[in-house]
């Protein structure tokens, strides 16, 4: 299981390989069918492939909708100008160049790597922000911060011209030409290979998981930042170095060469063949680099042919890229290709002849651990959510809590799971305080819980939703037992569905992945919110039995609330009634059932009562 | 403290235009929940009837501004029936994406039929006057457009406040399906919120076509700019806030020209647009949080 | 009036409906009660065309509605008061109260207006104040308010005592009768179910998404294993 998230390396390295040779041969093929300007188009083409490959990475694996990387490109780009170009040419071409880079000149690899070493620590900055715009402001946040970068190059460009030689640019003079393509070549495939990798790692899938469910993550365990920081570095990194072979292709570094034009174009490429995917957003850089160079040749000879004239015209190509966008946006968000890679399906089969593992045996009793609640008060603006609600549950029971609607139930889940301060009182786990902390953080001390609305990430598939809760924790606790992953998918009934997206299964299935996930962090408490919502009296009740075993295979106490009194008193050893942000009453299902309070509380009062 | 003063009325003439625009801005996104970059296509469009009206049939400047006016609108309205309408509920990155596709087909429209190079008009002559009020020498231009933008705000407020239209309008923007239940008819309602962003946008188009006397098919890349970052500075739910972040925004950038040293002048909107990153760097949810809500 | 036949409404993944059927006949109260999480507002969701049902029929006046917008539904002469509320919170009173009148001309809903005063006259006292300062109780009869000043024929109320101290549930209640009085016909969810079944004529039992009772109210008030109904459980059967 471990080397599955580990990436195989090996699979990637063949993948990355299937996926660069198709790109490149198809290249070639297509080059030596024609003159030398098919051959530049070719070596554009890849170099554009990485660069798209790049920003994928980043907007792929986070979800962060980043309009800004052409902005890092761009200072990359400049760098590397400023920083490789020969003496004799930078004094003729740039003699008012400050801090003394008239008299620096670099070899290509220094100017690269001083480039990208540049460009890195903007993005550090940036990503400080970036990271943590997360589900609070939308995308706000990101779009302003990225829009502001491209900007920003985009203007010092043009208006600073003793460094960057102003609105026309530079036209290079380096000592060394880029002749050839096998930097090209080896470039593109260390950044197929770099996100193949990222993308199957460990941080790569945790990144995906908060993408999918920025709160689903946090509640089992993923702090978002570290991946996502990661994720943008690594972007960074790749598109860094795609911009100093642009430059150096080109032959001309100037503002326009990095600004909206080419963000729309790159945009466009990731967009149409799919965000999620590698080999869908290569496949956009194969289709749009064909609809390039006919909208280009066709404009190209506007040489009057009546009516189709008014259509073949410069500018055709971004109207074609402007309505692609728009379109694809309309009719097909998430691509041609969605998520899947090349080889997915090959991966796929060889799994398939895995044996199904052994249930696994009910954990050895843990040692006695209580949570506690005490005094909790929750207002909102004017409406006082919680009063002085308390409850306390051991980890060798299983409590429920039952009480009407807007009777502070889920709130209390959600304070006791770190989703919202409470303004008084104190919420315990093992007699430490939890109150206030951070819901990963909870959630790797032991707290496990399920959503009311059911929170899956629905395009990673069962294995990894259940991996990436048990990878979150693994790495910050000292007892590494418990069930295996797939030990818990088998035993959640879930083994011939473990490869299918979570998307894809239906609600039954889909309630037992949630718990099953829970269960991956072999937590001290479960804590599920209406587990059997939209679920008939038969499937309820079933639930009993598979909420017990879950629970007993990792050692976890359960408090659960629901409204199907079938279920809770099946399964429950104790229940608290809460109405009006209190426990009204506590017990045994059998003096819950038929104490008064409880009934009024669910049927109301009379008018004389 | 005349120094004073007419930094502030300059800076205020300046973010007029940019209120006008964040104002626009700031209702769509009530309503739609949509950041629309496309909003300055209202500018591009306005330019070119501009030249047409001024160079090719030679109307006088009060027949454009009225033809600039209402081709604001009407392209406000056609973007919103062709593109948004089909993303409406959609999530941020589609919308986004979607108009961020927009900019690109209504410019390489112009780019295409208009060609790429700058078409200059003919600016009104009044446009450079310059009166003497005491000490103070004050833009005739920015009086104006002042005096026009205040008029624009006085009458969408009244609109927002008094009318029928206006009250549902914000109805829609505080609970879209609350509205649906009272009898707001969706689809209405958004296309009234496009015609009145396109009418501030007209206004706002005027006034600065009438400063700058250019047309280019990238020529409404900049006002949209700062105008979605003047909306986003005031608060991406408030209105009031889009407007006064117009004019705190027009304020900043005189203010900075005239203390920036010399080789920075030209750098001065590079140095507004890096300020607000930064701030959203530091403060990712902005001055004020706009509410995501979401139901666990 | 209203007939709902075999309805299911499907939300994501879950059947939030299973084949639910009900009548409303004009000038009836009809409650219907329910354990949460059964679908009560789903349902008048579905009615009010804020959902679009996956299955079945809804009938108003003989008239095939299922999947209008919630804007010709009321313009059919339905109105919800929605769970929560969902007032306008940055407008003011009267300004919620000619939202709700929007789909009428204006004389009538100047009339309107003075209706809702009479009939709650805390709102003509706070009638600028902002509806997100309104108390509890002030502010469900303001969304009640709105909800008639489209001049509706039948009215879907969906918890309308929800978070109410004792005695503006008792006003509540007197408001339901009085608008039956006043010719409206109502269907209302309710949590405080006795309450509700003294005051409706019929209702409906609602549990796990499907109609598990009903009858006349007065009828099922007098059931003793009302309770039972509710959770699921015959009585008797043994726990754990």
């Amino acid at each position: 299981m471990r080397s599955l998230l580990a990436g195989r390396v090996g699979s990637q390295v063949v993948g990355s390989l299937a996926l660069f040779l198709i790109l490149v041969l198809g290249g070639l093929l297509y080059a030596s069918v024609g003159s030398v300007t098919r051959d530049i188009l070719v070596t554009q083409m890849l170099i554009n492939a990485m660069m798209v490959v790049g920003i994928q990475l980043f907007i792929g694996n986070t979800g962060i909708l980043s309009f800004g990387h052409i902005g890092f490109a761009g200072i990359a780009g400049y760098t590397f100008v400023l920083l490789a170009m020969s003496t004799e040419w930078k004094e003729r071409v740039l003699p008012n160049a400050p801090l003394g880079l008239v008299d620096i000149s670099l070899h290509p690899f220094g100017a690269t790597a001083v480039a990208m070493i540049v460009t890195l620590l903007v993005a550090v900055l940036l990503g400080f922000g970036l990271v943590r715009s997360g589900a609070r402001s939308g995308a706000v946040a990101a779009t302003v911060i990225t829009l502001a970068l491209l900007f920003v190059v985009h203007e010092v460009g043009t208006v600073y011209a003793d460094l960057t030689g102003g609105r026309n640019g530079i036209s290079l003079s380096i000592g060394v030409l880029l002749e050839g393509r096998t930097w090209v070549y080896v470039a593109l495939f260390a950044s197929i290979l770099g996100s193949r990798l990222f993308k199957s790692s460990r941080v790569g899938r945790l990144a995906q998981a908060a993408r999918d469910d920025d709160l689903a993550a946090r509640s089992v365990g993923i702090d978002p930042a570290p991946g996502q920081m990661i994720a943008l570095l690594l972007s960074v990194a790749i598109v860094s170095v795609a911009a100093c072979l642009r430059v150096f292709e080109l032959g001309t570094v100037a503002p326009s060469t990095f600004f909206f034009d080419y963000t729309l174009l790159t945009l466009v490429m990731i967009i149409v063949g799919g965000r999620k995917s590698i080999t869908g957003s290569l496949l956009g850089v194969v289709v749009f680099t064909a609809v390039n160079e006919l909208t280009r040749s066709l404009a190209g000879s506007g040489s009057g042919a009546g009516p189709l004239d008014l259509v073949l015209r410069e500018g055709l190509t971004d109207i074609v890229l402007g309505a692609a966008m728009v379109g694809f946006m309309i009719f097909r968000p998430n691509g041609l290709i969605e998520d899947r890679e090349l080889d997915d399906w090959v991966r796929t089969r060889l799994r398939r002849q895995e044996p199904r593992p052994a249930a696994p045996g009910p954990a050895p009793a843990p040692a006695l651990a209580t949570l506690r609640a005490t005094d909790v008060v929750v207002d909102f603006g004017g409406f006082r959510a919680l009063d002085r609600a308390d409850l306390e549950a051991s980890n060798q029971h299983i409590v429920g809590i039952i009480g009407p609607n807007g009777a502070g139930k889920t709130t209390l889940l959600n304070v006791v799971t770190g989703l919202i301060r409470p303004d008084e009182g104190s919420v315990t786990l093992k007699d430490r305080s939890i109150a206030g902390v951070e819901p990963f953080s909870i959630a790797r001390a032991g707290l496990a819980r399920t959503f009311q609305t059911m929170r899956l990430f629905p395009s990673l598939t069962v294995r990894e939703n259940v991996a990436v809760a048990s990878l979150s924790v693994r790495a910050h606790r000292e007892d590494g037992g418990g069930p295996s992953v797939d030990e818990l998918i088998a035993h959640a009934g879930l083994w011939e569905l473990r490869d299918r997206r979570a998307r894809e299964l239906d609600y039954g299935n889909a309630r037992r992945l949630e718990l099953a996930r829970a269960a991956a962090l072999t937590p001290v408490f479960m804590l599920l919110d209406e587990p059997t919502s939209g679920m008939s009296d038969t499937e309820s009740l079933a639930m009993i039995d598979e909420v017990r075993r879950m629970a007993e295979c990792v050692g976890a106490g359960v408090v659960v609330i629901d409204h199907d009194l079938g279920f809770i008193t099946g399964i429950c050893d104790t229940i608290h009634c809460f109405d009006q942000g209190t426990v009204i009453s506590t017990g045994t299902p059998a003096e819950i059932q038929a104490d008064p309070a409880v009934q009024a509380a669910y049927l109301g009062v009379t008018a004389e009562a | 403290m005349t120094d004073l003063v007419q930094t502030l009325i300059d800076g205020l003439g300046r973010g007029s235009i940019y209120a006008l625009l964040a104002l626009g801005i700031a209702l769509i996104f009530g309503v739609m929940h949509l950041l629309n970059f496309a909003h300055g296509e209202t500018v591009t469009v306005g330019a070119y009837i501009a030249y047409a009206s001024l160079v090719e049939m030679e109307l006088s400047w009060w027949v454009t501004a009225i033809l600039i006016f209402f081709g604001a609108i009407a392209i406000s309205v056609v973007i919103e029936f062709v593109a948004f309408r089909w993303v409406r509920g959609a999530e941020d990155f589609t919308m986004l994406l979607t108009s961020f596709g927009v900019v690109f087909v209504v410019q390489a429209f112009f780019v295409m039929y208009a060609g790429a190079t700058v078409r200059s008009f003919p600016r009104p002559e009044w446009a450079d006057r310059v009166w003497q009020v005491g000490d103070l020498n004050v833009g005739v231009i920015d009086v104006v457009t002042i005096g026009a933008t205040a008029i624009s705000l006085a009458v969408t407020a009244y609109v927002l406040r008094r009318t029928m239209f206006g009250t549902s309008l914000r109805a829609a923007a505080e609970d879209f399906d609350a509205a649906r239940l009272m009898g707001v008819r969706s689809n209405r309602v958004i296309r009234q919120a496009f015609i009145v962003a396109g009418a501030l946008a007209g206004v706002a188009a005027v006034f600065y076509l009438m400063r700058t006397g250019q047309a280019r098919p990238v020529v409404g890349l900049a006002p949209m700019l700062k105008g979605i970052l003047a909306a986003i500075v005031g608060g991406l739910g408030s209105l009031s806030g889009a407007v006064l972040g117009g004019f705190v925004l027009g304020i900043t950038e005189v203010v900075l020209r005239a203390w920036l040293p010399e080789y920075l002048v030209g750098l001065t909107d590079a140095v507004v647009f890096a300020f607000i990153g930064l701030f959203f760097v530091f403060r990712p949810q902005g001055l004020i949080p706009v509410e995501a809500g979401e139901r666990v | 009036m209203l007939q709902i036949n075999n309805l299911t409404t499907r939300y994501g993944a879950i059947a939030a409906l299973r084949g639910v059927s009900l009548s409303v006949e004009a000038e009836e109260i009809v409650g219907l009660i329910g354990p949460n999480g059964a679908g009560k507002t789903t349902l008048l969701n579905s009615v009010a065309g804020l959902l679009r049902p996956a299955e079945g029929d809804i009938y108003l006046n003989g008239e095939r509605v299922a999947g209008s917008s919630p804007d010709a539904m009321l313009r059919l002469g339905l109105a919800l008061v929605p769970e929560h509320r969902r007032l306008f919170s940055q407008m003011s009173v009267a300004e919620n109260l000619k939202i709700g009148g929007v789909s009428v001309g204006a004389k009538e809903r100047a009339q309107l207006m003075d209706e809702c005063v009479d009939l709650f006259p805390v709102l003509g006292r706070k009638w600028e104040t902002r509806a997100g300062f309104l108390s509890g109780g002030e502010a469900q009869q303001l969304a009640v308010a709105r909800a008639l000043m489209s001049n509706p024929r039948i009215i879907l109320m969906d918890e309308p005592s929800l978070g109410l101290a004792p005695m503006l549930v008792d006003l509540i209640f007197d408001l339901v009768d009085r608008l039956r009085r006043e010719g409206k016909t109502l269907l209302v969810v309710e949590q405080n179910a006795t309450r509700l079944l003294q005051v409706a004529d019929r209702a409906y039992v609602l549990r796990t998404h499907e109609i598990v009772a009903q009858g006349r109210a007065s009828d099922l008030l007098q059931r003793d294993d009302l309770f039972d109904v509710f959770v699921g459980r015959p009585r008797g059967e043994g726990d754990d």
